[in-house]
């Protein structure tokens, strides 16, 4: 009796089970494909890959297509092989790799997909990531997941009433995670007790400190580029991102090293309880969490990236996405796949793996699911998160030269927080050698 | 007459030597000799990685730029420095290890792995085990020097000119050494006993006898080894990219982390490649003054 209630309980499970996958199919439209094989050019490594394992499968299942990866590889190497595959006409895939930071030098073979989808399909994604994925009238690729940076802010030493009595006192307002970089800097200074503790840090070499650098001068109004592709952070704006980084490094707010610190370095600073805030992507959050590897653990807490004059928050961000090809001959079937791995359901689990989702539905999820975990911050978190990639979210100057550039500004910048130079001359010297290599590079003929 | 030695300047006869050396000089001219002129050649031109296509003929442009340019300067002058103090340094502690070596009586074989030991490990590793000891918040030399003064004022060694080119030297002595002091006790070993005999029976001092016995005689050695390493010191790329990677704003600048700069992180091919000529004429300079020193002094020994 009871093996027979299992038996009619499996298929019960079964039935719903298939049930689910027919309506998830047809609520997407993704149509059938028997017999097409879609090849993918996709980024590999690590997390990056455990969503294709898992979902690729239940795709062929659902549309009868066979999926191949034929290229799995960094960003960097996929953008090399995807723009020498299309100078020597050789590009053979239909689905392909594609990010806010790289997508504007790949118009040249990249289909538009506007046709593939409806607009109730679209609104679900950050409305914010959907202004950068259109461009000319045409929407060049469907976004998959997101990073962006919050402030990270000690909460032992904001909450300490001695040292919010100390500076109620001296600046006539109340502690808190500062709302301004003018705030930000003040605060730094004052919470600083070298070498005991800094008030802040910045990673300080290559494209971390210029874009740093970025995030403050995007809060000011400030760019790197103006519309006519000329260098425009010597502005005044520029001026003031570039000081605020100066005075903090040459008040002591920050460690003497910083100008050799990235991305890991940054990150055990703040670990080892020696940084009273900062800026960091969330992708460190559950590090600082884990009470083995961090003297911080439960100490901190986030908040949304500071504003400039200009009233905008900082938020360099990028996303990953994906294509489909012009070359591709099934085209109808690669949007199908894209359309598919893009959809709640494996957004979810990416979410879960532990990227920043670009749904509204999934981060809703997120939020239902958070209410029931032990960590005090995870609500918080999600919501912020979410708060960030629908309004701050900005991808850099969007010309393939933005490294060059950065390899150009990043010594001056470290020139400047030294002291090595002065902000208004090294900023222009930058600047000089930026227009030259844009104008080698042909942007002014 | 078929089989006869007649000279037709063929395969056989006369020319026969040359093609013996044909497939080596054919090799040289293939993988070197080419190679070196186009890359003289494109560092004539301006050839940009990212704008290929507009690669145009600029003469001597690229090397008058590099004269104008402060921190080709800076970073000349930082490889002279570090180049022209390591080499000495390690020469002087080389010496005296291989003497030491030389002398040991018992247990040669393994005080002789046991300082051949920095030569095992990889210059990338090796730099990174530095760059942690010069760390300032959490390095051994900070950490050390609180231990020993009671006062904790962390010295940023890897920012402050000349610290930074301290520590990558301090790095790159350690690293180093134990193969100079190879090199010195192989020609000590090498040495005949009967020059020192007959000094001991003149009654001349071990100090007498290093002076005017030792160090002559393994001129040739000093040379030899003094020249490898001005050529691995010029090329010491490895230590400094990792330790410092030329920075900050370009303050342990070396003329290879800039070349790198300028060839790959900036994509200016043209100008990396005359950089990278510049690089190896002051390289030759080195190798060719000690190539000469090693001619002289085995003229004037042997």
């Amino acid at each position: 009796m009871r093996r027979y209630l299992f038996g009619v309980g499996s298929i019960i499970v079964l039935v719903l089970f298939l049930g689910s996958l027919l309506a998830g199919a047809e609520e997407l439209k993704l149509g059938r494909f028997d017999g097409v094989t879609i090849k993918a050019c996709l980024i590999g490594g690590g997390d990056y890959e455990k969503i294709y394992e898992r979902f690729f499968p239940k795709f062929e299942e659902l549309t009868g297509a066979k999926v191949e990866i034929v290229y799995k590889g960094n960003g960097f190497e996929i953008d090399k092989k995807m723009k020498l595959d299309f100078a020597a006409k050789a590009i053979d895939y239909d689905v392909c790799w594609n990010h806010t930071s790289f997508f504007s030098q790949y118009f040249g073979f990249v289909e538009p997909l506007e046709k593939y989808f409806t607009e109730e399909e679209l609104k679900d994604f950050s409305p914010r990531i959907m202004q950068f994925a259109w461009k000319d009238g045409h929407l060049w690729f469907i976004p998959r997941h997101a990073d962006i940076s919050a402030l990270y802010y000690r909460t032992d030493i904001f909450n300490d009433p001695e040292v919010r009595k100390k500076f109620q006192e001296k600046y006539g307002y109340e502690l808190r995670p500062p709302e301004t970089w003018d705030e930000f800097k003040e605060i730094a200074i004052f919470l600083s007790n070298p070498p005991e503790l800094y008030g802040t840090q910045f990673a300080g070499k290559e494209e971390a400190l210029t874009g740093r650098f970025w995030d403050i001068l995007m809060a000011y109004g400030g760019k790197i580029i103006d519309e006519n592709y000329k260098p425009a952070f010597n502005s005044p704006e520029g001026v003031k991102a570039a000081t605020i980084l100066r005075d903090l490094y040459q008040a002591g707010a920050m460690p003497p090293g910083m100008v050799n610190f990235l991305w890991d370095d940054v990150a055990a600073n703040f670990a080892n309880g020696t940084i009273a805030m900062y800026t960091e992507w969330y992708g460190w959050y559950s590090y600082f969490q884990d009470p083995t590897k961090s003297k911080v653990a439960g100490k901190f807490d986030l908040a949304r990236q500071p504003k400039g004059d200009a009233g905008i928050h900082s938020g360099w961000a990028g996303a990953h996405a994906f294509s489909v090809t012009k070359f591709s001959k099934n085209k109808e079937a690669a949007a199908a796949l894209v359309k598919y791995i893009t959809s709640y359901e494996p957004q979810l689990f990416e979410a879960h793996i532990g990227y920043i989702p670009v749904r509204n539905s999934v981060f809703e999820t997120l939020k239902k699911e958070a209410e029931n975990s032990t960590d005090p911050l995870a609500k918080k978190r999600v919501e912020l998160m979410q708060l960030q990639i629908n309004e701050d979210f900005t991808p850099p100057p969007i010309i393939p030269e933005w490294i060059a550039i950065s390899d150009i500004l990043y010594p001056i910048l470290q020139a400047i927080i030294l002291g090595d130079k002065p902000v208004k001359e090294g900023l222009d010297e930058a600047a000089q050698k930026v227009e030259e290599l844009l104008a080698e590079a042909g942007y002014y003929d | 007459m078929a089989y006869g030695r007649k000279d037709y300047g063929g395969f056989t006869g006369r020319n026969f030597p040359f093609f013996m050396v044909f497939p080596a000089v054919f090799i040289v001219i293939v993988l070197v000799v080419l190679p070196m002129v186009y890359s003289f050649y494109l560092s004539l031109t301006n050839l940009h990685l990212l704008h290929p296509s507009r690669v145009r003929f600029v003469g001597f442009g690229n090397y008058l730029k590099l004269l104008k340019d402060s921190v080709f300067w800076r970073s000349l002058l930082n490889t002279v420095i570090f180049t022209g103090v390591a080499i000495n340094v390690e020469f002087l502690l080389g010496l005296f290890i291989a003497q030491l070596i030389f002398k040991t009586t018992r247990g040669q074989g393994i005080v002789r792995t046991l300082i051949m030991s920095p030569m095992m490990f990889a210059p990338v590793l090796v730099g990174f085990q530095f760059k942690w000891f010069f760390n300032d918040q959490v390095g051994l030399v900070n950490n050390l020097l609180y231990l020993l003064t009671g006062r904790y004022n962390p010295i940023p060694w890897l920012i402050n000119y000349p610290l930074n080119l301290l520590a990558i030297l301090v790095a790159e002595i350690w690293m180093s050494t134990p193969f100079m002091a190879i090199i010195l006790l192989a020609g000590l070993t090498s040495l005949p006993v009967e020059p020192f005999e007959a000094a001991a029976v003149d009654g001349a001092s071990g100090w007498q006898q290093f002076y005017y016995i030792t160090l002559p005689m393994i001129r040739p050695f000093i040379y030899i080894a003094m020249a490898i390493r001005s050529l691995d010191l010029g090329r010491a790329y490895d230590l400094v990219r990792i330790m410092t990677g030329g920075g900050p704003a370009n303050r342990s600048e070396m003329v290879w982390t800039y070349t790198f700069r300028l060839a790959i992180a900036d994509n200016k091919f043209g100008l990396g490649t005359a950089m990278s000529f510049v690089t190896v004429a002051i390289s030759l300079f080195f190798v060719a003054y000690f190539f000469r020193q090693l001619a002289k002094s085995q003229g004037s020994v042997y």
